[in-house]
């Protein structure tokens, strides 16, 4: 218990400290970050706790990044509503949207409440291009920050902080909430409905409120992102949303309290460093997805806790010889599959083929090195370490096993 | 009149292409439990395999090679992909084809890039069939609805008629009974969700040549798919051909009434404050047409939860 504070105090301290250290490019990746981790934990409430999976959770985001838009401009960041407050409206519209929403939505569980909030969410992005008041067609909606409280909020470091204390408050009331007697039923939720209605709990009732909740604090994170880019534009009521919150969060893990903050946070973190390298960053988050979904169903930081619980870090010299070696297959698969996927990507764009005038087509260029299309190097490279890659993970995962006979 | 007359017929078609892709979904649904994300994602990938295919075989042969394509992909997803997560539950096994139809849709990308294809109708079938109201109704139209209407009937009669058909609706009724008896139900699963794949593929590779074949053509056509299943009742076939028309024809329909909900209420002197109003009273009809499906699945889970034909709830 004390080591965990002591850490969570070290890491509230290293986000505050980092715009220091870090460049305005950095900063601003940050902020991003911190919005990302904040939605993913609100979006696990519902699905991690709850175990009510939603497919349309950009919709409650959204709404809340247009009300927040709105009020800066209806208030102009003075008044009732100066700029720090401004998330409240998004949370507020955010609370109200969740309790309609959920209403429908909760009236069936499973794969039907899945449905209802993926239509619910394509309801909203079909009718919202026609709505020009709210939502301002194509261009739409702008607002600027205004000065409050002695503050300009010109500067992105400005900005951060704002973010960063509206996202620990709201982490730290989620987290609260786990811990109060609704929080508990929450769980109640996911493991056995049946039961909590022979107890005399109102089952429907109890999922709006978890559901209005989680709808709430993904209002107060587009609130967040609308005083960060100034603007609101209907695509952010888009499926490419909603499903990277599920991607991010699965990849965390959802079931351990900060397994989807801190997935989110990575994933958008390489997201934005790879953004400019690559094109195919959203077929390496599936993949990613698909093999954490596939081999560690607890997802990257539930996997960890878990291992630590059960003290599985033994650290006898074959254990950590074959640790190592794991770790050199992972590392030779992803470098094969990512040669790969860049030399397909450079092959299959427009721009190749346009160079392609007459017979012999021209190499690409990828690793400051040259590239020739039908040279037997070109793919057997990339495969061949991706299948001495996988044979090596194979080997490795065999001996870190020890119900399959491997060292413990 | 004739309008109303093409409206229908067009909505009648669209339906059944729904119901192309919605029967291999509902079927799977009954039988496994899950809800197969990926599956409107095997109707892209049979649009841009036969598109991919028909510059070396031509358009005929390739309309029939990417069925069979799309249908082993689907096998190799169920076989490698969703059997080995099946004892992490259904949450997983829906999440697993989530991500499998987000990869899907990133490699179309990355092959054919993020624009829409030239994938069209041959010239030897773009005539018209008929004229009717001083416009040329296609034939490829009447082509894709009796393929559809041959599908249905196809499966139907193995379903109901066949000694396959009876270990397939068994193993959908009590999977643990059927496979007790001697019948290998983790085969039948396999069968089932490939055929459903093939199906999906071949909706595909038809409809991709007569609308546009584009990286997005999975999002748009599965969130209906998902619709008409749930309108229809999970696990239901014939709920699924019926809510595949219904949504085909009211869409279709609604496309061309420009009236508004302020013309509505204009009948009873209401007209004028609800132009003065503004915002959603004055859109019209035709503009909230992509919005209907969704407004007539919230009403058939208010007044019929389990769907028009299902049972289970």
């Amino acid at each position: 218990m004390r080591t965990k504070v002591i850490l969570l105090a070290l890491a509230v301290a290293a986000l505050v400290a980092a715009p220091a250290f870090l460049s305005p490019g950095l900063v601003n990746a940050s902020i991003q970050m911190l919005i990302a981790a904040l939605f993913a934990s609100a979006f696990s409430l519902l699905c991690g706790q709850a175990g009510m999976l939603s497919f349309g959770h950009s919709a409650y985001f959204g709404i809340g990044a247009f009300a927040t838009i709105h009020a800066m401009n209806a208030f102009n960041g003075a008044g009732l509503l100066p700029t720090p407050l401004l998330p409240l409206v998004g949370g507020l519209l955010g609370l109200v949207s969740g309790i309609a929403a959920g209403w429908f939505a909760t009236k069936r569980t499973g794969v039907y409440f899945s449905m209802i909030t993926l239509a619910l969410a394509e309801l909203l992005h079909a009718l919202a291009p026609h709505l020009k008041e709210i939502f301002g067609g194509e261009a739409g909606v702008s607002a600027m920050r205004m000065p409050a409280w002695g503050f300009s909020f010109g500067s992105n470091v400005e900005v951060y902080y704002l973010t960063l204390g509206w996202v620990l408050l709201c982490l730290l009331l989620l987290y609260l909430y786990t811990l109060t007697p609704v929080g508990r039923l929450t769980l109640g939720l996911r493991e056995n409905t049946h039961r909590l209605r022979f107890l005399g709990y109102n089952v429907h009732r109890l999922s709006v409120l978890v559901f209005a909740i989680s709808a709430m604090f993904s209002g107060v994170a587009g609130g967040l992102q609308a005083l960060n880019i100034e603007a609101a534009n209907y695509v952010v009521l888009d499926m490419q949303l909603s499903a990277s919150v599920v991607l991010n969060s699965y990849i965390g893990g959802v079931k351990v309290f900060l397994g989807p903050a801190i997935g989110a946070a990575l994933m958008s973190f390489f997201g934005y460093a790879v953004s400019d390298l690559t094109r195919s960053w959203l077929l390496y988050q599936g993949v990613l997805f698909v093999l954490v979904m596939m081999f560690l169903p607890d997802g990257l930081v539930g996997e960890f806790a878990k291992r630590i619980r059960e003290g599985r870090f033994g650290l006898g010299w074959e254990r950590l010889s074959a640790g190592l070696l794991f770790a050199v297959a992972l590392v030779l698969a992803i470098v094969g599959f990512v040669c790969m996927v860049e030399l397909a990507q450079r092959f299959f764009s427009t721009d190749y083929r346009s160079m392609i005038v007459g017979t012999p087509w021209p190499p690409v260029t990828l690793f400051g090195r040259e590239w020739l299309p039908f040279s037997p190097v070109t793919w057997g490279l990339p495969l061949g370490l991706m299948a001495v890659g996988l044979g090596l993970l194979n080997f490795a995962s065999h001996r870190l096993d020890p119900e399959r006979g491997g060292v413990s | 009149m004739e309008h109303l007359f093409v409206a229908v017929l067009n909505g009648t078609i669209y339906g059944l292409l729904l119901f192309m892709v919605s029967a291999g979904l509902t079927l799977i649904f009954g039988m496994m439990g899950v809800l197969n994300f990926a599956h409107a994602s095997f109707y892209m990938l049979g649009a841009y395999v036969a598109y991919a295919l028909s510059g070396v075989l031509g358009f005929a042969l390739a309309v029939i090679v990417a069925p069979i394509v799309v249908g082993a992909v689907g096998v190799v997803v169920e076989r490698y992909f969703l059997r080995r997560v099946h004892r992490f539950g259904h949450a997983h096994e829906l999440l697993l084809t989530f991500g499998l139809s987000f990869i899907i849709a990133e490699l179309i990308k990355l092959f054919f890039g993020n624009f829409p294809v030239d994938y069209r109708v041959p010239a030897a079938l773009s005539f018209a069939a008929f004229r009717i109201g001083g416009t040329d109704y296609p034939v490829y139209r009447l082509i894709m609805g009796a393929v559809a209407v041959a599908m249905f009937g196809v499966i139907y009669a193995l379903l109901t008629t066949t000694r396959v058909g009876i270990v397939v609706r068994s193993a959908i009724f009590r999977p643990r009974m059927a496979e007790a008896l001697g019948h290998n139900v983790p085969l039948v699963f396999m069968g089932v969700f490939g055929v459903g794949a093939a199906l999906a593929g071949l909706a595909g590779a038809l409809a991709g040549a007569f609308y546009t074949t584009n990286p997005n053509m999975a999002l748009e056509l599965g969130v209906l798919v998902f619709v008409v299943v749930v309108i229809g009742g999970l696990g239901s076939l014939e709920g699924a051909m019926v809510a595949s028309l219904l949504i085909g024809v009211v869409t279709s329909l609604a496309v061309g009434i420009d009236a508004s909900f302020a013309d509505l209420l204009g009948v009873v002197g209401l007209g004028d404050w609800a132009r003065a109003v503004g915002g959603p009273l004055t859109l019209q009809v035709s503009s909230l047409a992509a919005t209907i499906p969704f407004a007539l699945m919230l009403l058939v889970l208010l007044v019929r939860p389990s769907g028009l034909f299902g049972d289970k709830s």
